[in-house]
Parts: structure tokens; C-alpha cells; sequence
């Protein structure tokens, strides 16, 4: 199994089906990959980095979006 | 009535809208019309992978309103510049609304924390409006620092107390050369109208607007509290006395001198 830890959460996937970068992901999970901000291990990724960025098991991904707020 | 100025862009409203707590897209919409105003805040969360839901960022539009992120739920500077810098990855816009309130009771903002975190991203190109407590010498050092205003609170956020730091408010606004925009705990147009009429710049209201019986109503009531207590500002009030001053002639009166 390989594994993505994503916003806290371990998400796991049969070996050799990990989504192969964050454009992929998003497209798995159903998120509109425009309204959405990524973190990778950390490092920030912006939405049009989301298709040439690769993603490798045990990384730690945040996705973030606006929400309403004062 | 004159333009309010930040970092250089000019806007014609000095009226600030919260995005938070309005039950729909739509009214929310809706009352920043009415509102009239050009700066919206909006925060940043998590994606709630399990249960995706519209992206309330479609419902307002980018070209007619400022898009103003904060950086509220961070408890200490590092988590603020960290949301700043993702906020500014998703907008392109490098404004941000420095919010650092580790306190989940009063969610007053730490002094100590929010001065580092505005320095780091002043730094970092940021123009920054740090949400503080009503401290003249923190707005000092803030502004010294590079920040674009000062935005203290009249009271807790959400409380809708009005201005209790009134008397702090008026030092910091006597004393700043950064617009003052008074943030938090102003529950009536005539609050906001009070701030106004102080010499603050600018206002920021979300609560009592979102959570009023009519939304879009009461953001038009601040609108004109706003528009009201600035122009009685620039208008110069008149002086207060003990004694009265009789507003007719004392002369003329109906009466014979004996009577």
C-alpha cells in the first residue's frame, strides 16, 4: 500500500495507484482544482504548478481554499 | 466627502464588510451591495475532502470588491505568516488582514505575536493591516514597522458592544499616520457612526450585519452611519458646553420689561 497523509488525514492507495501528481488528486477527490491552494510537504504550490507537480507516498499535503470570514 | 487611501489604492467607501455568518451565498451578496462597500475579508480552511461544497468565492466579484484575506484561527506568528503566504498563492493579492488570537474565549489579538508576523511579512512584500487591541504604542510600532493601517477593536469580535475602548481609540487616531480602521464588536450603524465622527478612517463590520433579521437592510443602515459620521467629521463639531445656549433670540419676547 502507499499512502497520502491529506489535511491530517492518512489516505491509503493499492501499490502502483497513488495519483501521480496534485492535478490528479484533486481530480480523484473531486475538488475544483482553481479555487484551491497547496501545501506539500510544506511547500506552497500554486494551482497552475498543480499538474507538473509530482507527488511520492508518505508526503503530507494541505488543501486549502477562501471560506467566508470577518 | 475625501477618499480613503491604503498603501495607495483609493476608495471611495470607508465601510469594510466581513464575509462570515451570513446564511446564504446570496444574501451575503446581497448586503455587500447594499453595503456600497470596496474591501471584503475572507479566510482560509482546509478542504473538507469528504464533503466538497460550492466555492463561496464565485458569489462575489472580483473585480468590483478588494478581496481582503485574514489570517484568523492563527495562534502564534508563524501559523499567521504561513496562511498569509498561502492566501497570497491563491489571489495573487499580496493585502492581508494579520489576525493572531490565541485566546478562543475573548479571541483577543496577541500583541507580541502580531508585531513579529507584521514585520516578517512587510519583509515578504505583504501590505499588511494588523487587527490589534486599542494600544497606541503598539499601533506605533506597527506603523514604524511598515504597516498600511492600524485596525483596532472597539470590543470583542462578534460581540456587538460598541466602542469600550473609545478613549484609547482616539489616542491612536491622534496619533497615526496610517488610516485607522476600527475592527470588531461595532453592533449598530450608530457604533460605526460614533467611530466615524472620532476620526477614524474606515470601519469594519461583519456580525451585525450577517446576522441581523434583515442583512442587506442593516448594511445599508451602516452604509449611511458611515457616510454620516465622516461627514460630521470633516464637518468639525461643534463645541460642547455645561451651560445652555439659547439657539432663538433673547430679545423680542412677548412680554412687557415689568411683567
Amino acid at each position: 500500500m502507499e499512502m497520502l497523509k491529506i489535511n491530517g488525514v492518512e489516505k491509503q492507495f493499492p501499490a502502483g495507484q497513488l495519483p501521480p501528481t496534485v492535478a490528479e488528486l484533486l481530480k480523484q477527490l473531486g475538488i475544483e482544482a482553481a479555487t484551491v491552494v497547496a501545501e506539500v510537504d510544506g511547500q506552497i504550490i500554486e494551482s497552475k504548478k498543480f499538474a507538473r507537480t509530482r507527488l511520492c507516498s508518505g508526503q503530507s499535503i494541505e488543501l486549502v481554499r477562501f471560506v467566508a470570514g470577518g | 466627502m475625501d477618499k480613503l487611501v491604503i498603501a495607495e489604492r483609493q476608495f471611495n467607501s470607508r465601510l469594510l464588510v466581513g464575509t462570515g455568518k451570513f446564511a446564504s451565498c446570496e444574501i451575503m451578496a446581497d448586503a455587500i451591495e447594499k453595503s456600497g462597500t470596496e474591501i471584503v475579508t475572507v479566510a482560509l480552511r482546509r478542504v473538507d475532502i469528504e464533503n466538497e461544497n460550492d466555492d463561496m468565492l464565485s458569489a462575489i466579484d472580483r473585480k468590483k470588491y478588494l478581496l481582503l484575506p485574514n489570517t484568523s484561527g492563527a495562534r502564534d506568528a508563524d501559523e499567521a505568516v504561513r496562511l498569509a503566504k498561502l492566501a497570497r498563492a491563491a489571489t495573487g493579492i499580496e493585502w492581508v488582514k494579520l489576525e493572531v488570537t490565541p485566546d478562543p474565549y475573548y479571541l483577543l489579538p496577541d500583541p507580541v505575536e502580531t508585531l513579529k508576523a507584521a514585520e516578517i511579512l512587510i519583509k515578504d512584500g505583504f501590505v499588511v493591516l494588523p487587527y490589534i487591541n486599542a494600544d497606541p504604542i503598539l499601533a506605533k510600532k506597527l506603523e514604524d514597522a511598515g504597516a498600511a493601517t492600524v485596525m483596532p477593536l472597539g470590543s470583542p469580535i462578534g460581540s456587538n458592544q460598541g466602542l469600550k475602548t473609545r478613549s484609547s481609540l482616539e489616542i491612536i487616531i491622534q496619533q497615526s499616520n496610517v488610516p485607522v480602521v476600527v475592527d470588531a464588536g461595532l453592533g449598530l450603524p450608530s457604533h460605526a457612526a460614533e467611530a466615524m465622527e472620532i476620526g477614524a478612517d474606515a470601519v469594519l463590520v461583519n456580525t451585525a450585519i450577517a446576522t441581523a433579521a434583515e442583512p442587506t437592510e442593516m448594511a445599508k443602515a451602516f452604509r449611511l452611519a458611515v457616510e454620516a459620521g465622516r461627514l460630521a467629521y470633516e464637518s468639525g463639531s461643534a463645541p460642547v458646553s455645561k451651560r445652555a445656549s439659547a439657539s432663538s433670540p433673547l430679545t423680542g419676547f412677548l412680554r412687557d420689561e415689568n411683567d
